[in-house]
Order: C-alpha cells, then sequence, then structure tokens
C-alpha cells in the first residue's frame, strides 16, 4: 500500500512537471517557434520548402556525381532567375555552397559579390601601409576556380476560376573553366497546385 | 408629447450611432488642402490638415496625406515617420488577412454599417504606393538598402492582397446570389459606366499593381548588384504595361555581361517625375426601385464615383542640359482608383441595396406604430446615407520616368513651360541615382540631395509634345 501510494505521489509529480518550460518566457501567446524543415504551404508562391529541397537535390547529385575530386576550386555564378516571381536565387546557391562546404567535397573561391570586398581588402593591406609587413596577405596568391557553377530558374504559371497550377524548373551546372565542358548538370522539378 | 420626445431620440441615437464619419465631407477638406499646394504654400496645406484632424486618434487618412505633405516640404525624416505609422496600421491590417481572412471578410460584408463609417483601411493601390513612396523618400537621400526593405514589402504585400481579392470577389458573387441581387454598375442609370470601363481602366490586369513600383523594384535590385531580383521586376513592370520600350530595355541591358555600372561612363541616372493629385471620390444619387415589403418603392441610393484632379497639365517631355529627354508614363493613380472602383462594385451594390430595403422595412415597422419615429429614422437615414468618399488625395496621380546616363558633376533639367518652366540642379555623383521632382500646377518640389529647384523661372523653355 505504501509503495502504491509513493508511486501515485511520483507519477502526479512527474505529470506536474512534465510539459512545464522553466525557461523564462516574454511576450504574447500567440507567437510560437517551428520546425524550419517543416514542409510550408500556406500560398503557392516559391517558399521555403522549394528552397530546402532544390538545394538538398543539387547537393547530393553534386555531391555523388564523383565530380568533385579532391576538393576543386569552384567559383558560384548568379543563378539567373526567369520568372516573375521576386525569388532570391542566392540564397539557394547559399545553401548549396554551405552544404557541400560542410560535407568537406568543395572549396569556394570569391564570387561576384565576394569580389570587390576581397580586392578592397587586398589593396587595403597591401597600399595602405597601415599593417605589419609580416602579416600582410601578398596579391597574386588568390587561387582561381577550376570550376564554375551557373543555372537558372523558369516557372510556368497557370491559372482557372478553380485552380492555381505553378510549375517551377531549376536547373545547374557545373563547368571547367579551362575546357569549357560541362562536367556535371542537373534539375528539380517542382509542381505546386492550389484549388480555390 | 411622448411621441415627439421618442422621434427625436430615435434621430439622436441615429445620428450618434453612425458617428461624426458620416458628417465628415473628406472631399471638401483635402481641395482646400491640396489648393494650398497647388499655389506653393506647404505650410498652409499641414496647418490645413491638423486643423481637420484633431482628434488623438489619427487614421490611416492622415498619415498618407501628412508624410505627402512633409514631402513636398522637402522634410524627408517626418515623411517617413508618418508613413510608418500608415505602414503599422497597414501592417495590422495585413497580419488581421492573414491570421483569419474568413473572419475579415465576414465583417466587410457586414449589411449594417454604411461604408463611409467603416474605419479606413485604405485601398489596395494605396497600400502599395504608400511603400513605393517610401522607397522614393530613401532614394532621395541616396540609401538604396533601405529603399530595397521597403520594396520587398511592396511585392510581399501584393501577394497578400491578390490572395485576399481573388477570395473577397468570389464570396461578393455568392451574396449577391443569396440576396437575390442581379444589379450592375451598368444598369444604374446615370452612372458614369465610361469611366470604370476606360480601356486604360480595363487594360489594367487589376487595381494594385503598379508598373513603377515594380521598375523602381528592378532598378534598385540591379543597383545594389542582385539581377537575380531585378529581373522579375523589371519584367513585371513590362507584363502590366506591354509593348513599353524603356521597360523592354530594361531587361535586355541586364542580360547584358557585366551590366552592372560602375561609374565609370557615367551614372546611371532615373529620373522620377510625379504629378497632379490622386482623383476624388464623389458622391452621386441615383433613384431605384427596390423590393420593400412586397412592393416597388423608389429609394435613393448613393454610389461612389470618381472625380479626375486637373490642377497639373499632362506633358512627356522635359529638357536636359539643353537637349529634349522623352518620359515614359508608368503609373496613373486615375486608372488604379478606376479599376479599384470598377472591381468593388459589385460588393458595393449588393451592401448598399441590402442596407437600402432593411431600413425601408424597419422605417415602414416604425411608421406603424409611431409615425413620428419612422420620419426621425427616414431623416437620419436620408442624412447620414452618402458613398464613401474618403481616399488618399495628396498621393500623386502621374508617374512619368527617364532613365538616362550621366556624367558626374552638374545639370539642369527644364521642365515644360506650361509648368512654368522651372529649372532644377542636378547633382550627380555615385554610380546609380533616382532623383524625384513633384510637379503641381506651376510649383515643382524636390526634397532630395541630388536636386535643387532653382526658384526664378528664365525664359528658355521646352516645347511639350501633346500625346
Amino acid at each position: 500500500m505504501p509503495f502504491i501510494r509513493l508511486s501515485l505521489v511520483a507519477a502526479v509529480a512527474l505529470l506536474a512537471t512534465g510539459c512545464a518550460n522553466n525557461s523564462p518566457a516574454l511576450g504574447s501567446k500567440n507567437i510560437s517557434y517551428g520546425d524550419t524543415k517543416a514542409v510550408e504551404t500556406v500560398t503557392n508562391e516559391f517558399g521555403s520548402t522549394d528552397l530546402q529541397m532544390i538545394a538538398e537535390s543539387m547537393t547530393r547529385s553534386l555531391a555523388q556525381s564523383g565530380t568533385l575530386q579532391g576538393r576543386p576550386v569552384v567559383q558560384v555564378y548568379d543563378v539567373k532567375n526567369k520568372t516573375s516571381e521576386y525569388i532570391d536565387t542566392r540564397e539557394i546557391t547559399t545553401s548549396i555552397k554551405t552544404q557541400l562546404m560542410k560535407s568537406g567535397t568543395a572549396r569556394f573561391a570569391s564570387d561576384n559579390t565576394d569580389m570587390q570586398s576581397q580586392v578592397d581588402q587586398l589593396k587595403l593591406q597591401n597600399q595602405s601601409g597601415l599593417y605589419k609587413q609580416s602579416t600582410v596577405s601578398k596579391t597574386g596568391n588568390m587561387v582561381a576556380a577550376k570550376y564554375r557553377l551557373e543555372g537558372s530558374i523558369s516557372s510556368i504559371v497557370k491559372r482557372s476560376s478553380d485552380y492555381k497550377d505553378v510549375f517551377y524548373k531549376f536547373s545547374l551546372q557545373l563547368i571547367d573553366v579551362e575546357s569549357g565542358l560541362a562536367e556535371w548538370m542537373d534539375e528539380k522539378e517542382i509542381r505546386k497546385t492550389t484549388e480555390r | 408629447m411622448l411621441p415627439r420626445t421618442l422621434g427625436i431620440l430615435v434621430l439622436i441615437v441615429a445620428v450618434q450611432l453612425t458617428g461624426c464619419a458620416a458628417f465628415r465631407s473628406y472631399d471638401t477638406e483635402l481641395q482646400q488642402t491640396n489648393q494650398q499646394l497647388t499655389s506653393g504654400n506647404v505650410d498652409g496645406a499641414l496647418m490645413l490638415l491638423e486643423k481637420h484632424n484633431t482628434s488623438d486618434d489619427k487614421d490611416l487618412l492622415y498619415y498618407f496625406e501628412k508624410g505627402e505633405l512633409l514631402r513636398s516640404k522637402g522634410d524627408l525624416a517626418g515623411s517617413q515617420t508618418a508613413w510608418r505609422h500608415a505602414d503599422q496600421s497597414v501592417i495590422a491590417w495585413e497580419d488581421a488577412v492573414k491570421l483569419d481572412s474568413g473572419k475579415y471578410l465576414a465583417q466587410f460584408g457586414s449589411y449594417l454599417v454604411n461604408d463611409k463609417v467603416r474605419r479606413y483601411e485604405g485601398y489596395d493601390y494605396e497600400k502599395v504606393m504608400l511603400t513605393t513612396q517610401m522607397a522614393l523618400n530613401l532614394l532621395e537621400k541616396n540609401d538604396f538598402d533601405g529603399a530595397r526593405i521597403a520594396i520587398k514589402k511592396t511585392h510581399e504585400r501584393e501577394a497578400v492582397i491578390a490572395e485576399l481579392r481573388d477570395r473577397q470577389y468570389l464570396k461578393s458573387e455568392e451574396e449577391a446570389q443569396s440576396h437575390g441581387v442581379t444589379l450592375q454598375y451598368k444598369d444604374l442609370k446615370g452612372y458614369p459606366v465610361e469611366s470604370l470601363d476606360d480601356p486604360e481602366v480595363v487594360g489594367l490586369k487589376n487595381s494594385y499593381q503598379s508598373a513603377f513600383s515594380h521598375y523602381l523594384a528592378g532598378f534598385v535590385y540591379e543597383a545594389l548588384g542582385e539581377k537575380d531580383l531585378a529581373a522579375p521586376g523589371y519584367r513585371q513592370a513590362a507584363e502590366l504595361r506591354p509593348n513599353t520600350p524603356l521597360l523592354d530595355q530594361a531587361l535586355i541591358d541586364l542580360d547584358a555581361a557585366g551590366s552592372q555600372n560602375t561609374g565609370t561612363d557615367g551614372s546611371e541616372v532615373l529620373l522620377v517625375l510625379q504629378t497632379g493629385f490622386a482623383p476624388a471620390r464623389d458622391s452621386i444619387r441615383i433613384p431605384l426601385p427596390l423590393p420593400i415589403d412586397n412592393n416597388l418603392v423608389i429609394t435613393t441610393l448613393s454610389f461612389p464615383v470618381i472625380r479626375s484632379d486637373t490642377s497639373t497639365p499632362f506633358f512627356n517631355q522635359v529638357g536636359i542640359d539643353g537637349q529634349p529627354v522623352n518620359l515614359t508614363a508608368l503609373n496613373s493613380t486615375t486608372a488604379m482608383s478606376r479599376r479599384a472602383l470598377r472591381d468593388d462594385m459589385p460588393g458595393i451594390l449588393v451592401r448598399t441595396t441590402v442596407r437600402a430595403i432593411s431600413r425601408g422595412v424597419a422605417q415602414k415597422k416604425l411608421n406603424e406604430v409611431n409615425p413620428l419615429a419612422g420620419l426621425a429614422l427616414g431623416i437620419a437615414s436620408a442624412v447620414t446615407e452618402g458613398a464613401d468618399t474618403r481616399t488618399w488625395r495628396t498621393l500623386p496621380d502621374n508617374t512619368l520616368v527617364a532613365r538616362i546616363r550621366l556624367k558626374p558633376g552638374e545639370h539642369q533639367v527644364v521642365l515644360p513651360s506650361s509648368l512654368g518652366g522651372t529649372h532644377v540642379r542636378l547633382k550627380i555623383d555615385r554610380p546609380y541615382q533616382v532623383v524625384t521632382l513633384r510637379a503641381i500646377g506651376n510649383q515643382v518640389y524636390s526634397g532630395g540631395l541630388a536636386a535643387q529647384v532653382i526658384p526664378s523661372n528664365p525664359p528658355q523653355a521646352v516645347a511639350i509634345n501633346i500625346p
């Protein structure tokens, strides 16, 4: 009997503490954090799930293709946005770049946007006279890319009074800078249909 | 004695229920304000605005107008503060719509409240133009990063509006069917149907997408080196205004290798000319036979009509350093406002008709019990019945642009003689620059760092191309 009583007390205590979140929280109850990987179907415009799907599919395909032997240097170019939607395609290439970098598959040269900052920093170190000579990064030692990565995203939108259908096609290719040959290429298609 | 007291009481209650908004003539208020602006007295215009808005609880319209007036005065910081207040109201509206659009649409479809006593929420095109104007304010200070935020907000807002309107028009059709209202605006005898069926109005894809907003988005993204976002800006502008060489060229040039301007061959300057005022909304009374208690009763109903502004002549050319430069018209607030009314008319017709029928029935019942109270209700209804005439009136009507390559340094822009031939000095010192001028009547306003209106009127003025 004492065992049952003790077990009951323990069970009640566990239940009482079970779901409690002891960390301090401020603000409205209507705001919550969600799973960043959860499938988002709020509208049928380009969304977070599409971005993640494309980035994962392209990274897997490129990493498994066998093209990137010996961690070659790759330069990422803009992905041409051929849709009428404001899609920040750099976010897609940044995700691909991050995943390839984390898996140690490739190294990346400064891309178009980073290049100006890189040049400015080199100039500052070499021309301003502000830095101790032994710590200055020398010019002429930047590593050139063996491959360039470029692609495009396009869409076909169809509407009727009852349906809206959006078809996205994302293509990416890896081109050998010296030979100009496309060494790898893949595409990801996404169809989203909304019933009104 | 008792019936008379009751009658007066009903009248007082009816008047109080409808609130002061029912008696406010927004059109008259803003006509006075705009007259001050047309004559160059911005402080006078601001004073009038404050005089007409003495309550502590300022509405969206007050902030819309104040932002535009302060912008004309050259107080860009003050203008941004006022518009940020307006933006907060629009954000609250967006949140309400996103959270529960069904609930939002249900309250919008209420038949008891007259449209003009609702809290002003702003028309769709006004919400889009708000952030576009805010972006222009920031670009006047060469703040492209700040403008990018306003621009991103504009296209995100457009998406919310598109989603909501799809549902609203569907619901409006269903409600018209459920109330047996088959009336269309084309059936209203005496209504200026041609103003809503104008080819420019019908040609618009909807009321809230502006070719100018998208073109400006394209320009800002291009200046920031984001071609992937600049392309849809130019593309959407080209889709909204097909066969416009300026828009087609922007896309072609963007695809050219190394298209980002570094400033070595001069600056890429976007000259934006905003002219006139947004149109007014007036109320027109039309008698219609309505089925009240199984009898057809001729009842006078009020419907809104759009009245264009005539303060500023249309022009499509300016002189830059002595050379004529053609301008491309990318936005007409009049056309957008007409389109908004055209799209809203089915809903307005259902609401006005159903409200008139219920009021007619109520008045008839009250007449049977107490004729004086019935009369009082009739008077109160007649006084308060009228279309909603509120709209953002200081918003510019036409927006025209010219994209030109200019060498760094000083340049001179001359406006047509019909606008007083005003001279404006431009200071160009960056690879990408946006210069905005506002022309109202003979007045030209500019508050930016790059443009300075020269007060005197030298005789040399360029000829105007009348289209």
